[in-house]
């Protein structure tokens, strides 16, 4: 079985990528109708996989689509044009999922 | 955006569509009543709605909006058994701060017509029942206290439930005349 694995992963191309998320902490967002208006737009971007929104941390996260990329400018552009500023910005390895866990789990 | 307030003597229905993140453009129309049920105004406007100044802090947001309009307030005097029509013009101010469990705001709108004043002044405030969860239904509580010119001649205080879920809320409650309420809003 292993071999079987390993003969799948070299037949796509030899490497696993990690999911990517860019997390982004934004002023401002304290309610539902802000947030939404952020994840909404971040939802329609072609590179976004999933989005995860915490109010409480008042972060806002984007998976980005396996083989696609996304810059931390473009996100934050996205999130000033919706109205809210974003005060810090990085680009994390795994998904949203495992984001969500960890925060919800805090 | 659409939004209704839904009340004995005030009751509102209006769309906004935001053509930019700080304007938005929409109808309304606006039933209004007095107290005495002597008269009845209907105003159908074109509201335009701007965001003055927003502040964006770490735990709140605070801003500054303009909202106004231009209709035809429509009226019916049932002492005098007429009815009327006027051009009316409708600017007015708002101030709101919010954080994830406080709300706090002030409107004053001035609703004018030849010979009718019906300034509009509402103050609200509100907490949530817990730190919120943007993907569950958030319990707010929201106490809001009201005048209406030549319609009233005593303040209307409303507490009510609020429930928000993310692009939508409903508001319900009863007034200190013992009459319901109901409000909602819906973000397309």
């Amino acid at each position: 079985m292993r071999k079987l694995l390993l003969a799948l992963l070299l037949a796509s191309g030899g490497t696993v990528q990690a999911a990517q998320t860019i997390t982004a902490h934004v002023n401002g967002m304290v309610c539902a109708f802000c947030a939404q208006g952020i994840e909404k737009k971040a939802r329609a971007l072609p590179q976004t996989e999933d989005v995860y929104v915490n109010l409480k941390q008042k972060i806002v996260a984007v998976q980005v689509r396996e083989g696609q990329s996304l810059s931390g400018e473009a996100l934050t552009s996205l999130v000033k044009d919706a109205g809210y500023d974003v005060v810090q910005i990085e680009t994390v390895e795994g998904t949203t999922a495992a984001i969500r866990a960890r925060m919800e789990g805090e | 955006m659409s939004m209704g307030d839904m009340g004995p003597n005030w009751r509102e229905v209006f769309i906004n569509y935001a053509v930019t993140a700080r304007d938005a453009i929409g109808v309304a129309h606006t039933a209004m009543r007095s107290d005495d049920n002597q008269e009845s105004d209907y105003l159908t406007e074109i509201t335009y709605t701007r965001l003055l100044h927003r502040w964006n802090l770490p735990d709140a947001q605070a801003n500054l909006w303009f909202v106004g309009g231009a209709g035809e307030l429509r009226g019916t005097d049932r002492e005098a058994d007429r009815h009327w029509s006027r051009m009316a013009v409708t600017p007015g101010v708002q101030v709101d701060y919010e954080t994830t469990r406080v709300y706090l705001s002030a409107l004053h709108r001035l609703y004018r017509a030849s010979g009718i004043n019906h300034d509009y002044t509402a103050v609200r405030a509100g907490f949530a029942f817990w730190e919120p969860h943007y993907e569950q239904t958030q319990p707010w509580l929201i106490v809001e206290a009201r005048s209406m010119q030549d319609l009233s001649d005593r303040p209307e205080i409303t507490p009510m439930l609020r429930l928000i879920n993310r692009n939508y809320f409903i508001e319900a409650g009863a007034n200190n005349f013992g009459q319901p309420r109901f409000n909602f809003m819906l973000i397309f």
